[in-house]
């Protein structure tokens, strides 16, 4: 029977919500408005972001997610150091030799080597290529797939051949849908002849990864000069990157002769500190991101209680005639609660769609992607039903407290 | 005088509103009782204390002195809740102004008080629609207020008054929104319901519904200053009238 009752009060009370609801469509319309407002930003924003997060995630593990790159430099640092580790001593074939030679965590272990260059095939140009010294073992640190043709061999460094593998957009800046397997190009002023291209690869960082070319790190030397640190990628066994961190750092202090009480005079860079780097920069936009969204929610609330305390002084009489036909307070409570979580709820699947509608917008209008997790539906209407219930309970709660008598005279 | 089926039992019932710093009576010493089947009118005229009296009675108001036994139970120590509860069982209201949910079928109104007192809803339509057929409207269930004239707003109200089978029909001033001949259909179908055996208490401040009533009980300035057939107390309000 208590069942029924409190199964008879919410029926009624939903009854009566939908239909007082219905019977103000624009206030009811006006009054969502809010709560679809704030709710869509929030959808929109989250599925925006984690759309980047995602992306972000899938370029760095295609950029070598298990590979620490031995470096002078630290990738992230602060003007402070750079100074610092300009003056280290440069890294070179010695310490990649003794990488090679013992470590145990390494499969594979490549030197890169990096300089701007010029390339131009007949009568066309591109400025500004990047071209990187390196050899066979490359595409076993960094995830290059070959589309064409081959990649670089051992042969190709050992007898510093004039060779070239090309990223995607160069191949399609200088050849267009010509096939360039075995044509020459210069690179500065030298000839070179093209043994492969590559896959695509997208942008890292907003810097496409497509515009590298790929020669002999022993060609490199000779035809660009021999002065330069090197680069060297080490791919680890899957899961043992922290082992292989120590490791190479023994490896290396040895070699380098560094002095037990010295710092290191070489950086380990590894992908995790441009994830951290990554997470830093768009926390604090996701952080306010969300927060403008969950200020709109907040004020889409204070519109559900403006309206629900207008409706309950319309509805006083109501109130009155329900109390005397023996509606306890809590009932009214009840009932007037539901209204505005109603109210609330409705906004907020309204804006949940539209805000899941937005991000695919701008999925398509930019390159941004969208991402629409079940979490940030989730968060959305929760709020929006949190919002509701809070903003809601204070005039519910003054429509409970009314005396009957004087509700029942209320004009 | 304690009668063994008094139904409302008043003793010395004050009541007391506070307007600035003075004290207002609006009661001020009510004492009578009810038997179960009677049919009473409480008359007086505005300022009376009748409006008070019919709170109090109707437990939406409490006393301040005095004691009040409604079927046996003191009211007065009763919280809110339990007095929603004793509303809910005992007392049917029936309103000048019909006070129906605007937005409510007339079958949905009456089966309200059945919501609140946990009645599985196929029963609570059964007795609805029997309530509805017992004041004439079974062809008007699904029409909402607006589309029933006064009168059968009026029936609608009384259905929704008695479908909970309470002990007291409390009737506050039931024809004062109606024309005549619709007034008199509200007063004949509470004799029918008068003569079936309910106790009715009709608020009213017209001579000529309470010179229908078998007992009248006159208030004036918060007391009772006539108790007896509704004839000779309505007559006698006329004197009064007369005579002031």
């Amino acid at each position: 029977m208590k069942l029924w009752r409190l199964w008879g009060e919410i029926g009624e009370s939903l009854r009566i919500a939908v239909s007082s609801l219905v019977a103000q469509r624009l206030r009811t319309f006006l009054t969502t408005m809010g709560m679809v407002i704030g709710v869509m930003t929030v959808i929109a924003i989250v599925a925006i972001i984690q759309g980047l997060n995602q992306s972000f995630a899938a370029q760095v593990a295609n950029f070598g997610a298990h590979t620490i790159f031995v470096d002078k430099f630290k990738w992230v640092n602060t003007s402070d150091d750079w100074w610092m580790m300009r003056n280290r001593k440069n890294l070179g074939f010695r310490e990649l030799e003794a990488i090679e030679r013992e470590s145990q965590f390494a499969v594979a272990v490549a030197p890169v080597t990096r300089s701007f260059q010029t390339l131009r095939y007949r009568d066309k140009e591109s400025t500004g290529i990047a071209v990187q010294g390196t050899s066979e073992m490359y595409p076993a640190t960094s995830g290059v797939t070959v589309a064409s043709g081959r990649f670089l061999v051992d042969v190709d460094v050992a007898f510093e051949r004039m060779v070239v593998v090309l990223g995607s957009d160069v191949v399609e800046e200088l050849f267009g849908t010509q096939d360039p397997m075995g044509k020459r190009v210069l690179l500065g002023n030298v000839p070179f002849t093209v043994i492969g291209a590559l896959e695509r690869r997208g942008n890292f960082l907003g810097m496409s990864q497509d515009a590298n070319v790929y020669v002999p790190v022993t060609t490199f030397r000779r035809v660009f000069g021999q002065k330069r640190s090197i680069t060297i990628a080490v791919a680890a066994i899957p899961g043992k990157l922290d082992q292989l961190e120590d490791e190479l750092t023994g490896i290396l202090r040895r070699v380098r002769q560094v002095s037990p009480e010295k710092p290191d005079d070489f950086t380990l860079n590894r992908q995790e500190q441009l994830t951290k780097l990554y997470n830093q920069l768009t926390g604090a936009l996701y952080g306010v991101a969300v927060g403008v969204g969950l200020i709109t929610l907040i004020v889409g609330g204070i519109g559900i209680m403006n309206i629900m305390l207008v409706s309950v002084r319309e509805r006083t009489r109501e109130i009155g005639v329900r109390r005397a036909i023996g509606a306890k307070r809590r009932t009214i409570l009840l009932q007037f609660i539901i209204e505005a979580a109603l109210v609330a709820a409705l906004g907020g699947s309204i804006g949940t769609l539209l805000g899941l509608g937005a991000a695919q917008l701008v999925a398509l209008l930019t390159p941004l992607t969208a991402a629409v997790t079940p979490s940030a539906v989730v968060l959305g209407l929760g709020f929006s039903a949190f919002v509701g219930l809070v903003f809601g309970s204070w005039p519910a709660w003054r429509a409970a407290r009314l005396d009957p008598v004087e509700a029942l005279r209320y004009e | 005088m304690k009668l063994a089926d008094s139904l409302i039992a008043l003793e010395g019932i004050e009541r007391t509103y506070r307007v600035g710093v003075e004290d207002v009576h609006a009661l001020a010493g009510v004492s009578f009782e009810i038997r179960r089947g009677e049919w009473v009118a409480l008359v007086g005229q505005s300022g009376s204390g009748k409006s008070t009296l019919m709170n109090i009675l109707g437990c939406l108001d409490t006393a301040t002195a005095g004691t009040y036994r409604l079927n046996g139970t003191d009211v007065r120590d009763l919280s809110d809740d339990a007095r929603a509860d004793l509303r809910n069982k005992e007392i049917g209201f029936v309103f000048q102004s019909f006070q129906l949910l605007p937005r409510a079928t007339a079958l949905a109104n009456v089966e309200l008080p059945l919501v609140y007192r946990g009645i599985a809803p196929g029963e609570r339509r059964r007795r609805a629609e029997q309530a509805l057929a017992a004041v004439g409207l079974t062809a008007r269930m699904k029409h909402r207020p607006n589309e029933l004239s006064g009168g059968q707003k009026q029936r609608v109200a009384i259905a929704r008054a008695l479908v909970g089978e309470p002990s007291l029909l409390l009737a506050d001033e039931p024809t004062g929104n109606l024309d005549s001949a619709t007034g008199e259909d509200i007063i004949r179908l509470m004799g029918e319901l008068h003569a079936a055996g309910h106790t009715i208490l009709l608020v009213t401040h017209e001579p000529r519904l309470a010179a229908r009533c078998p007992r009248a009980i006159r208030l004036s300035d918060g007391r009772v200053v006539a108790d007896g057939p509704g004839g000779d107390v309505a007559q006698m309000n006329v004197t009064r009238a007369v005579g002031t």
